[in-house]
């Protein structure tokens, strides 16, 4: 059996007293396109931050390619890429300079570096304009060079929080099909997402966090199957039926009903008019 | 301004504003920095207690002294440094940028009325306004002593003079906040600012020069200029006092209209800028790109530095793209020439301790290499700064901090060392060249003390870190905890350097400071690398703290 691409074992994180990520045993194997999601303040990208070691851990373990994230923080981060909320860019270079230096700063020699900075450039619709400071860029472009960025060095897993977040159409769709060019290779593809529509469209497999704790985990069917088994349990009650016969949930329907995200009349704010 | 009444809805918004002024005051004690940073504040505020206090009552005895003596047209003396210090104490402080980004008010209901007074009155709760007050109402408290029928006329000018002064120096607060707010613009105006201090240099040295020989062109461009001084406010609130205790009230009115006019002009100025500001002007930097030529460049590779290892490298010409496109920061480089310029046109036949160089300029070359190291602290001390969101790949890439650090402090070695040439250079021309002796004291010192700043620099650069923006004008300085540690470091560097030279002196023989400083150098570089090997671990526990700091918005 293949060593998983991404592993964790009781990880948790807490803020004081405050418990953001409570043991999570996550699971992603090797060549999935996985999608982590949660509702706002679940945890997901403090869970992202402690796998790509922008956050310590309070205890658990991480292990990313078989290799202890604790023990081996060089030998782990030569082999992912990152798109953190952030986008960790320097906004006083230029976007060829900045490619160029994260280039160098995994490894790359001068001339890999700056042949695979002119192709990304090219590729991401950036190399029109190579003298502007990339603070001048706007947020579609500097999200754009930030993936360019984490692909530089190929990493064999790619961790993206958000990263369709402020990209245009045209943008996008060069984006999802960079993203699935690298699952077709082997990639590993970890993303945080609040579009459950393209999370939907593009990965074979998810975990849905709530309240710091992981609530599902499993491909989008077995999730689907998960949520139907629970709600034929629940038919003799007054659960209303889950879909009507033939039909399909949405990711958004099965989401909302493992967070149990619905609504109550008495919630509206009446004030609004 | 018609139509300016304090409705409750008015009252409610001013009181929301000076709420959430003091709930981010009090948030920000939450952090042990937060904490460090209120009590080093409070040691500013005693110094600027002791500054205007001491200015207050020096004030009011020269304006006794003035209006006892006879002289109560020389108050315009006192009022001109009132006037400059209050104009220009906010740029050189920067206190431009320390205040509340007001125009984010625009997106709540507020009526111009209530956004005008909100920018003019939270936006004057400076330093200077204080000071300047409090040396004001001094000065009205001497005038008044020496003539008590003067004293309401007198506090009655004064006062106005000081509205006009808060109505200047926030009108040019907002003019400088629009050029601000590009960044084009924002590094010309950083490029003007920098050549007006050196200009500023220049004047104490040039007016020594003037001074020593009579120049009757000086005194009659003087005799000249005198009536339109008092033509401009400062002359103006000294003339309507003077004019009064002379008793010509008609031409003391005048003055005081006058002045108030000024006040009156500045007001609608103020009024314009800021009402272009209410009705959502575009200051984006979208109107520069559009303007943006179409071009494609072959990719330059990165730069090859043998004998250092690729990341390493690549630091180091990030920190050089950096560093060469900040044109505050170039400017600074440049000032140990300039510091060395002022002291050779200096007036050299006196004694005077402004001038010590002209009679010992062997000392040229280690004080201005000294100077070149003091203005290199600010960017040792806080190395990630300028990093801002870039900090968080140095934490995702396989890079340890050692590399990075070792990257960023070889960058500042070389400007050092640039620096260091240049001086002797300057030097050169300036006085004579440095004698060998004291060119190997002066390098070997150096090093001493750049290792030991380098060992502080990054520690401190790791506990301390304070986002900053090398561009924008006045958007450089550390914190204030890691300002008052340098301040420490700094005094043990030249206190040893002292002790050094001192030994050195009692010996006769300068060599000796040159191999004190070698074992110095020696001892600061085993603290280096032992600072280097600790950094990683460092640098890992303090992370959740650091990328809190520098990726905040």
């Amino acid at each position: 059996m293949d060593v998983p691409a991404i592993a964790t074992q009781a990880l948790t994180r807490r803020f004081g007293d405050f418990v953001a990520v409570q043991d999570v045993n996550l699971s992603v194997s090797p060549g999935q396109f996985f999608g982590f999601l949660g509702p706002n303040g679940a945890g997901k990208s403090t869970t992202i931050k402690m796998l790509t070691g922008l956050l310590a851990a309070s205890s658990g373990c991480i292990q990313l390619l078989g290799l202890d994230l604790a023990k081996n923080p060089v030998e782990v981060k030569r082999q992912i890429g990152v798109v953190p909320e952030g986008m960790a860019l320097f906004g006083r270079l230029t976007g060829a300079e900045y490619l160029n230096f994260v280039g160098r700063m995994y490894g790359l020699n001068r001339e890999t570096a700056g042949k695979r900075t002119a192709e990304l450039l090219e590729f991401m619709q950036l190399a029109e304009q190579p003298k502007t400071l990339v603070t001048d860029y706007s947020h579609g472009m500097q999200k754009k060079l930030a993936l360019a960025a984490a692909v530089i060095h190929g990493p064999r897993i790619l961790f993206l929080d958000e990263p369709f977040e402020g990209v245009d159409a045209i943008a996008s769709g060069t984006l999802k099909a960079m993203l699935q060019r690298m699952i077709a290779r082997g990639a590993t593809i970890f993303l945080t997402s609040h579009v459950l529509e393209i999370v939907e469209r593009l990965c074979s497999h998810l975990a849905i966090i709530h309240k710091g704790r992981l609530v599902a985990q499993g491909s989008l069917e077995e999730l689907r199957a998960g949520v139907e088994a629970q709600a034929a349990a629940a038919m003799a009650g007054t659960s209303p039926a889950v879909s009507a016969p033939g039909e399909k949930l949405t990711l958004e329907e099965i989401f909302l009903r493992i967070v149990g995200g619905t609504r109550h009349a008495d919630q509206e704010l009446s004030w609004l008019g | 301004m018609a139509g300016l009444s304090f409705s409750p809805y008015m009252r409610g918004q001013f009181a929301a504003i000076a709420r959430v002024r003091w709930q981010l005051f009090v948030n920000g004690l939450r952090t042990i920095r937060g904490r460090l940073e209120v009590v080093a504040r409070g040691f500013m505020f005693l110094a600027f207690g002791v500054v205007g206090l001491g200015g207050s009552f020096a004030l009011g005895a020269l304006g006794w002294y003035f209006v006892s003596h006879g002289k109560v047209e020389w108050i315009a003396i006192l009022l001109w440094p009132v006037f400059l210090f209050w104009q220009l104490f906010p740029v050189m402080a920067s206190a431009l940028t320390e205040n509340v980004d007001s125009s984010n008010l625009l997106r709540f209901p507020l009526s111009f009325p209530s956004y005008f007074l909100i920018r003019l009155v939270y936006g004057a709760l400076d330093p200077s306004t204080a000071l300047g007050c409090l040396w004001l109402f001094g000065l009205a408290i001497g005038i008044g002593v020496s003539q008590p029928g003067l004293f309401l006329w007198a506090a009655l000018v004064l006062f106005a003079f000081a509205i006009f002064n808060i109505l200047l120096a926030r009108m040019i607060f907002v003019w400088v906040e629009r050029w601000l707010a590009q960044r084009r613009t924002r590094e010309i105006l950083g490029a003007v600012f920098f050549i007006f201090i050196i200009c500023f240099q220049f004047i104490g040295p040039l007016v020594s020069r003037i001074g020593r020989h009579r120049h009757p062109e000086v005194s009659r461009i003087t005799t000249q200029v005198l009536p339109y001084e008092r033509a401009i406010p400062p002359g103006l609130a000294a003339e309507a006092i003077a004019r009064a205790m002379h008793g010509a009230f008609t031409p003391a009115l005048a003055a005081f209209a006058l002045e108030c006019a000024y006040a009156l002009a500045i007001l609608w100025l103020l009024n314009l800028r800021l009402r272009a500001q209410y009705h959502g002007e575009n200051l984006s930097e979208a109107v520069a790109r559009s303007n943006l030529r179409k071009e494609k460049r072959a990719i330059r590779l990165g730069w090859n530095v043998s004998g250092v290892p690729g990341p390493v490298a690549a630091i180091l010409e990030k920190e050089f793209h950096y560093l060469s496109r900040s044109g505050p920061m170039l400017f600074t480089f440049v000032m140990p020439v300039v510091i060395l310029l002022v002291f050779r046109l200096g007036p050299q036949a006196s004694m005077r301790q402004s001038n010590f160089l002209a009679h010992a300029p062997d000392l040229a070359f280690p004080v201005g290499s000294a100077y070149a190291l003091l203005i290199l602290t600010n960017l040792v001390y806080n190395c990630f700064g300028a990093d801002a969101v870039g900090m968080q790949l140095f934490y995702v890439s396989p890079v340890s901090f050692r590399e990075i650090l070792l990257g960023k402090n070889l960058a500042h070695a070389l400007v050092l060392a640039c620096e260091v040439v240049l001086v002797w250079i300057a030097v050169g021309f300036m006085f004579h060249p440095p004698a060998v002796e004291i060119t190997f004291a002066t390098v070997m010192g150096v090093a001493f003390a750049l290792l030991l700043n380098l060992s502080a620099g990054n520690l401190l650069s790791i506990y301390t870190p304070k986002k900053i923006d090398y561009g924008a004008f006045g958007k450089q300085r550390a914190s204030t905890t890691t300002v008052f540690a340098s301040l420490g470091i700094q005094a043990v560097v030249f206190g040893l350097a002292a002790v050094t030279l001192l030994i050195a002196r009692a010996f006769g023989e300068i060599w000796i400071a040159t191999v004190i400083f070698l074992i110095l150098a020696g001892l600061a570089s085993i603290v280096y690398i032992l600072v280097l090997n600790r950094a990683d671990r460092i640098a890992l526990d303090r992370r959740d703290a650091i990328l809190a700091e520098l990726c905040r918005g």
